[in-house]
């Protein structure tokens, strides 16, 4: 029996492949690079990918101020659902190496989040070279500061995780001129809408004596009237992104603003919570009930299984009634001998072993 | 500092590992076979992962992404689990009454156990889009009206409150 299991988990642990764990996939999220190894088997599975990775940053990046930079992955080779995923790292230690960690944040992922961890679908080939956009806030601090764009993807053979770092690419956060005129420092441009809702944009603003507010739609760009420090998106019927810039003119010089981009998506699944919980809560009293409902039928039989109370007291009853038997047999004693009680003998000896005597002297008591 | 996410493993492993503990001794109460020990295992393990289960559904709640419930699998686990915790508790009760661990009080624990197992399978369904489980509902809520589920509190209450009653008495 014990080789029987044994050679059955034998052929278990023998019928495992190595193999990406997750090849659809894990969705966007802030991740460190360790990842990569945590998530596709043993980092000493994965295999080296030939991808070339660069960042480009604009030209003044200023201290606390949102900029757009540039993520380009060429001859990517991967998988057939033509995923790769892109982080945007600090380091390559693969820990503390989130761009939080160098007071970067990330305002806006190429998918409409805010995750320095992206899963993106395009024409990754050998040949093409894909570009994304992230919209960043810049460290608070000035100085210098290096950004890394690391890359995972799967083969067209599949069954190995590819894995590949870009070098250090430098950029430099300037100081912020007293005049310049830019969006507020607490200022979040919006991700996200849904469908068939219009967008109101409030602006806050800085050293701006006026504003201007270009919108992208399908490659055609137009301005759109700003009135309170307010703008309209018009609604969006399907499922898409449109992007929006604003051009901010006061005693500075003018400073116009990456552009933001609003993913319009479908309303996601609702449910009443309320009446969720409540019937969870109901569902566990109905559950408890319906199991307590019928009483024990065998009320405290598990100290009854080591209770022999009764079967001692029987016993006891027995042996009881068995010996007071045996002394009201005996408690009279054989008849007296002809002479009466044998010399030397009283008559309570006569009653106990008196047949005794009796037995020996061949009936002498008749 | 330890994320939701990591304390949500450590939490569900705990008790994913318990009750399939009890459901294996449930298994052996069933068929009257095993250690002497198996109907202690049984209610203690299921015990267990009782006490840590409500740890695995709040590191659960903070590790999922957006707010609240936004996905049909996630309410169909709510519901599953508390109809599990519900048998659970049950079982647990029945015992501290002095109940007989026969068939059917060995059944109601197993499928207290399924429940929790499959609840564990939709996690799996919910966060990698897989699972052995085929038949999990994916897109489908049974959710009753306010009315059904108040109907549902008040005889589960009665209920539990005669049988309280009557076990006292």
């Amino acid at each position: 029996m014990r080789f029987k299991v044994a050679f059955v988990l034998l052929l278990m642990i023998l019928s495992t492949t190595i193999s990406t764990a997750n090849p659809g996939g894990k969705g966007d999220a802030v991740r460190s690079r360790d990842c990569a190894g945590s998530c596709h088997a043993s980092s000493s599975t994965n295999g080296i990918s030939d991808a070339e990775l660069d960042i480009q940053y604009p030209d003044q990046v200023y201290a606390g101020l949102l900029m757009e930079i540039q993520t380009s992955v060429s001859f990517a080779e991967v998988s057939s659902n033509n995923m790769a995923g892109l982080t945007l790292l600090v380091n390559t230690d693969g820990a503390k190496d989130l761009p939080a960690i160098d007071g970067w944040e990330v305002v806006t992922d190429p998918n409409g989040g805010t995750n320095n961890y992206v899963e993106v679908v395009d024409s990754f080939s050998p040949e093409s070279m894909v570009m994304q956009s992230w919209t960043l806030r810049a460290p608070s601090n000035p100085g210098n500061y290096e950004l890394y764009l690391a890359i995972q993807h799967g083969t067209p053979e599949g069954g190995i995780a590819m894995t590949g770092i870009s070098g250090p690419k430098q950029v430099t956060v300037s100081e912020v001129p007293e005049n310049l005129p830019r969006l507020s420092a607490d200022w979040e441009p919006v991700n996200t809408r849904g469908l068939g809702e219009e967008t109101v944009i409030t602006l806050e603003t800085e050293n701006t004596d006026s504003a201007t507010v270009e919108i992208k739609i399908g490659g055609e760009i137009s301005t759109v009237p700003i009135v309170d420090d307010k703008f309209t998106i018009p609604a969006a019927v399907n499922p898409g992104v449109v992007e929006w810039r604003v051009i901010l003119e006061g005693e500075g010089p003018t400073q116009t603003s990456p552009w933001f981009r609003i993913t319009a998506q479908e309303a996601g699944w609702e449910i009443d919570e309320f009446a969720l919980y409540m019937q969870g809560f109901a569902l566990f009293l109905f559950s408890l009930g319906l199991v307590v409902l019928q009483r024990p039928t065998n009320g405290n039989s598990k100290e009854r299984k080591y209770d022999n109370t009764e079967e001692v007291a029987s016993q006891f009853g027995r042996i009881q009634s068995e010996a007071t038997q045996a002394i009201e047999t005996n408690a009279q004693g054989p008849p007296l001998p002809v002479g009466g009680l044998p010399a030397g003998w009283t008559m309570e000896q006569w009653e106990y072993y008196g047949h005794e005597y009796v037995d020996e002297n061949g009936g002498g008591a008749q | 500092m330890i994320s939701a996410g990591t304390f949500h493993v450590i939490t569900t492993e705990l008790t994913i590992g318990m009750f399939a503990l009890s459901g294996v001794a449930f298994l052996l109460c069933a068929l009257q076979r095993g250690p002497e020990s198996r109907e202690s295992v049984a209610h203690w393990a299921l015990l267990g992962g009782l006490i840590s289960t409500p740890f695995a559904i709040i590191s659960g709640v903070n590790a999922v992404q957006g707010d609240g419930i936004d996905n049909p699998i996630l309410a169909n686990k709510l519901l599953l689990s508390m109809i599990s915790a519900g048998l659970a508790v049950g079982i647990l009760v029945r015992r501290m009454w002095g109940s007989e661990v026969d068939i059917r009080h060995s059944s109601v624990g197993m499928i207290s156990v399924a429940l929790m197992l499959t609840t564990a399978g939709m996690g799996g369904e919910y966060s990698r889009g897989e699972t052995l489980l085929l038949f999990i509902p994916k897109d489908t809520v049974m959710l009753f009206p306010i009315w059904a589920s108040i109907a549902l509190l008040v005889i589960g209450i009665a209920i539990v409150g005669k049988s309280t009653i009557q076990h006292r008495s």
